[in-house]
């Protein structure tokens, strides 16, 4: 378990870091040291130093990371019931229904979408509530497809046929046979939806179109970083190793997921 | 000497020996088939020698007097180019998608290093594997050709070079039964004229005979028995040679003694079923036309056509799985209404078993579940204990034992699964099984185990069977009377026997010439 | 082949038309303009601005107006870069945004192909974990990440390479390509890869095989076309991906490209700069599945027939 899912024990290993150390931390993430601003690292209380105005570095990188889980779980979930509700409607239905359902699925598949989610942001203002929605509306696309593409395969199936045969009502059939059929594949796909979910609401708050202060996600904290690595580079190293290493291991852990299930 | 030899033969892969002490002979003009149930080695020990298995061949394999066995890869793919070609027997997937029929014979042709070849003779070559517009064919991408016609373009890739050996690994078995003989004739008749050496191999005993020179029977990664096609076939030494033969159905077998049919218990009157064309193209598909059958109590109907002649749509729509365009289902005499809108002792009356018997059960229910499903809708007067022992009872019918009630699907042989599929069909005590296609996936030993189930069960239970097939010769050990299905019609009706005899359509011709 | 393009082109006009009036309207739904400022202006001002910008007719009219001025190339004028038409800024944008864009993609593609080709030759092989290792690690990369710290590496610390704005020669757009081309060079790798993977265990490889053939040619002749299909139908995406990478690329090393003009313009609310964006944006995106589309059906022909 320990090392052949290395990738998954380190994202918790981060997960349970980002959910405990503001209980442990002396300082909280928007508290002003005034006597340490730009504070080296090992200095006092600060591990990792302080930031230009003074705050606890690693006070902001667990803080950053919990809201970045936190708007990227909840995004998946919104995909994962998305994927799920459209996919199966189209695979179950098939026909004329699947065909259009599907062909809106490729025609906002062909859209720029980060785009859409911008103008979403600047147009209804810059809510945290809509990072995730407004994500969750994109990732669901492949889920979407994956879920369908499923239900199709699964419904030719002749236990399906014998299910009918057998009066088993159409609802049934869908939570009994076809769901947990296709619950593995789809676990999967939220797995690596989460990694992609996680990109790109560090995006909208790098590009300041996401999350806002005094809130923090870990794309602000690389933006924060970034401004000012003249000064100190471990201000853009820290939370853009944090990302890196979590975007790796999540990506890791849900194609071995897929590949399995596939 | 014989062309090609092998003696004392193994193959192992990753450690483990999957063929042991095979040896085998073709001499030129000659064809040696070997004959094996799926796990054979049958395939391994023809493909092996030429380096095209993932396995390590040992032994003495000689090749137009050029020992293989101790060839280096080099050698192999020498031998391979100059010698020896290959039919495999997917012909959906054996051509590469991407280059024109003309781009791959002309790269066969080149591979022992003859000239570039001109078009006439990339036609010329076409021509003599029977392919029909040859000069068209060449510019065409192999999908837009038949599996029949595929097959064709196959076999002249494989002997464009002139090798002295051809190898054709399950050449027919993809293809629909009426034209398996065709293909079968054209590598006859092309082994004669270039005094070709011919391994074949093959799961089924009826498609090599009067084809093959020698035969080699094959279990568990070992020969069997192997000698003259003939006299195997008319007396053979081994107690697995004899079951084989007789598991595989054939047209001149004693007729089986069948039991009397009672009144009429199914009918149905111009049936016709037409689908919707895919995507947003206008106009219907007709799938099946005005069909018109009636089965008897205690009565089998064989169903049989070629793939895509619409027995099968047919089959769904009577035991209301699938959609009736027009026409009418008549159970007993009254009309049986569509899908469902049966009622329960309706739905009860009629079940299904499928073709592939892993996908008939859902790999993530256990053996009891699966069986008792019927049961949880059709009869909810039982209680649970009620079910269960139903269950014990339906495994014991079909001769498994208890303990399968808690087996998962993925541990089932195929045999097993389809035993497991009939104890579901038969729980609820129907009167009529459509059987579409029950036992084409199975080996033939297998296969011939489940006939034997069914018509056991038949006898036992004055049950029904509608019996969907393209192999007349199984169909006649199991079934009273045959309607022959084309292009969604039922062109021919009769007693099995009768219409064996004297087949009037040409469908039916097609389909007897086959078995 | 040829119904097939003209098909597509038919259906890419709706499609774009979708998108413009679907974000004109979203952006004439905001609450507040680009006029709103810290300090109220006085009504007198605003009408006039308003009606300057033809702000205070019905909102079809606007929509047609704008519709029928970007069907002549006219984007209307940008609100908050006065002195100039969102024309003039797209045309000022537009090429460093494409040159960007499409030498990432190039590269990606030379990179990501070599790659996956020599990780599937030596599958299971050390060279093959290797490989597919730091393709999943550059797949995510993300370039805000990537691209501050190439600038710190080899802007700041090594001094090798300029860190902000275009200057003479190549060497500008040396880290901001590499920061685009990574993740997608990545995916590349695992798709062809996995994709040789499934085709080299086909059943025409095998006749391929059978022949005789050596294996480089099986590899390049019968294997390479097929196997490419998924990079080809991620073409799509990896296109708008590399779009939305350009904009903080151009953010972070300070390029006047189309994606700082993005970004600005959302900040600041100039709706006719964010729609003349989007709408180039859709209709290039419309495009490169076109040609993606065009790809598809050379690697496989049963594609043409679609």
């Amino acid at each position: 378990m320990l090392t052949r899912h290395f990738p998954l024990v380190i994202v918790l290993v981060i997960v349970a870091l980002a959910l405990l150390l503001p209980w442990l931390m002396p300082w909280t993430y928007d508290q002003i040291d005034w006597d340490a601003v730009r504070a080296p690292a090992f200095s006092g209380s600060h591990i990792f130093g302080t930031d230009e105005i003074g705050r606890d570095r690693l006070a902001r990188l667990a803080a950053g990371t919990r809201i970045t889980l936190m708007v990227a779980i909840a995004a998946a979930l919104v995909s994962l019931i998305v994927g799920i509700a459209w996919g199966a409607t189209a695979g179950w239905v098939g026909g004329r229904v699947d065909e259009v359902m599907m062909r809106i699925v490729d025609g906002l598949y062909a859209l720029p979408f980060m785009f859409i989610v911008i103008l979403l942001m600047v147009v209804f203002g810059r809510s945290i509530l809509l990072v995730f929605v407004g994500i969750g509306l994109v990732e669901w696309l492949t889920m979407a497809r994956v879920v369908r593409g499923q239900v199709m395969a699964l419904k030719q199936r002749p236990f399906i046929l014998a299910a009918e045969a057998a009066g088993t009502p159409p609802i049934t059939i869908l939570w009994k046979h076809i769901l947990p059929n296709i619950a593995g594949v789809a676990l999967a796909y939220l797995m690596l939806t989460v990694p992609q979910v996680v990109m790109v609401e560090s995006f909208l708050s790098f590009l300041g179109l996401g999350v806002q202060e005094p809130l923090t996600s870990l794309g602000i904290l690389v933006k924060e970083g970034a401004d000012d690595m003249d000064m100190t580079p471990l201000g853009l190293l820290l939370p853009g190793a944090v990302l890196v290493v979590l975007l790796v291991c999540l990506t890791v852990e849900g194609e071995r997921l897929r590949d399995r299930f596939s | 000497m014989s062309l090609y030899e092998i003696r004392d033969l193994a193959v192992d892969i990753a450690g483990n020996r999957l063929v042991d002490k095979v040896s085998l002979a073709v001499d030129a003009g000659q064809c040696t088939a070997i004959i094996g149930a799926s796990g054979s080695g049958k395939s391994l020990t023809c493909l092996t020698p030429f380096g095209l298995t993932p396995g390590v061949a040992s032994g003495l394999i000689r090749l137009d007097g050029i020992d293989l066995a101790s060839a280096d890869v080099g050698q192999l793919s020498d031998a391979r180019r100059k010698l020896a070609g290959f039919v495999f027997q997917q012909p959906l997937t054996a051509l590469t998608p991407h280059l024109t029929v003309g781009a791959q014979l002309q790269e066969a042709t080149m591979q022992a290093g003859s000239a570039r070849p001109t078009r006439a003779e990339l036609v010329r070559q076409l021509e003599r594997v029977g392919l029909s517009r040859p000069d068209e064919r060449l510019d065409q991408f192999p999908h837009r050709l038949s599996g029949g016609e595929r097959q064709r373009v196959m076999i002249a890739a494989a002997i464009a070079h002139g090798p002295r050996l051809l190898i054709a690994d399950e050449p027919t078995s993809a293809l629909d039964a009426s034209l398996r003989a065709e293909i079968m004739t054209l590598l006859d008749q092309l082994r004669a004229e270039q005094g070709l050496a011919m391994l074949l191999v093959s799961h089924d005993l009826a498609s090599v005979e009067g084809h093959a020179d020698q035969l080699v029977v094959m279990d568990k990664g070992r020969v069997v028995e192997s000698g003259p096609a003939a006299d195997i076939i008319a007396n053979p030494a081994e107690e697995y040679t004899r079951r084989l033969i007789a598991a595989t159905p054939r047209l001149d077998e004693p007729a089986p003694e069948l039991s009397q049919p009672g009144d009429i218990l199914l009918g149905t009157r111009d049936v016709a079923v037409e689908f919707q064309r895919p995507g947003w193209r206008r106009g219907r598909i007709s799938a099946v036309v005005d069909a018109s059958i009636t089965v008897r109590q205690g009565e089998s109907l064989a169903l049989v056509g070629g793939s895509g002649s619409g027995k099968s749509t047919l089959g769904r729509a009577i035991a209301g799985i699938g959609p009736v365009t027009q026409g009418k289902i008549l159970w007993q005499a009254s009309a049986l209404p569509q899908r469902r809108n049966r009622t329960l002792e309706m739905r009860r009356s009629i079940q299904p078993v499928f073709q592939d018997p892993v996908a008939s059960l859902d790999p993530q229910w256990t053996v009891i579940d699966i069986v008792t499903e019927p049961l949880r809708n059709l009869r909810p007067d039982l209680d649970r204990a009620e079910c269960n022992d139903s269950a014990r009872q339906a495994l014991s019918d079909v001769d498994l034992p208890e303990e399968f009630l808690t087996r998962m699907p993925a541990s089932l042989s195929g045999g097993q699964a389809q035993r497991v599929a009939i104890a579901r069909a038969m729980i609820a005590s129907p009167q009529l099984l459509v059987l579409d296609e029950a036992t084409s996936a199975l080996d033939p030993l297998v296969g011939a185990e489940i006939l034997a189930l069914l018509a056991r069960l038949q006898r036992e239970n004055g049950l029904s069977l509608l019996f969907i097939t393209h192999d007349i010769a199984a169909a006649r050990r199991l079934c009273h009377r045959i309607a022959v299905m084309d292009d969604g019609c039922i062109v021919e009706t009769g007693d099995i026997q009768a219409v064996i005899d004297h087949p009037r359509h040409p469908a039916t011709q097609r389909l007897v010439a086959a078995s | 082949m040829f119904g097939l393009i003209t098909r597509r082109l038919l259906t890419a006009i709706p499609t774009l038309l979708v998108i413009i009036l679907a974000s004109f309207f979203l952006m004439r739904l905001a609450p507040g303009g680009p006029f709103d400022g810290e300090r109220p202006l006085d009504p007198a001002t605003q009408a006039a601005l308003q009606q300057a910008y033809g702000l205070d007719r019905p909102l079809w009219d606007q929509a047609w107006l704008y519709v029928s001025r970007l069907v002549q190339g006219d984007f209307g004028p940008s609100l908050v870069y006065r002195d100039f038409t969102v024309s003039e800024l797209i045309a000022q944008g537009l090429p460093i945004s494409l040159m960007l864009g499409g030498l990432a993609i190039v590269m990606a593609l030379a990179i990501g192909v070599t790659a996956g080709l020599f990780a599937a030759v030596r599958a299971g092989k050390a060279a093959d974990k290797v490989i597919m290792m730091l393709a999943t690690v550059a797949t995510a990369l993300p370039t805000f990440v990537t691209g501050p710290a190439l600038a710190l590496l080899f802007g700041l610390w090594l001094g090798l390479l300029p860190v902000s704005g275009t200057g003479d020669g190549v060497a500008w757009l040396i880290m901001p390509v590499v920061a685009l081309a990574l993740p997608v060079s990545g995916a590349i790798a695992k798709l062809t890869r996995a994709g040789l993977a499934s085709v080299l265990k086909q059943d025409h490889i095998r006749t391929a095989r059978a022949r005789g053939l050596s294996e480089t040619k099986i590899l390049f002749k019968h294997g390479l076309r097929p196997a490419l299909v998924p990079v080809a139908s991620y073409l799509g995406p990896a296109a708008a991906g590399l779009l939305t990478g350009a904009v903080v690329v151009e953010t972070v090393f300070g390029l006047p490209g189309l994606g700082r003009y993005f970004v600005q313009g959302a900040l600041n609310r100039d709706y006719p700069l964010v729609l003349g964006v989007v709408t180039l944006y859709a209709a290039l995106i419309i495009l490169f599945n076109l040609f993606a589309d065009l790809i598809y059906g050379w690697l496989d022909p049963r594609m043409r027939e679609g």
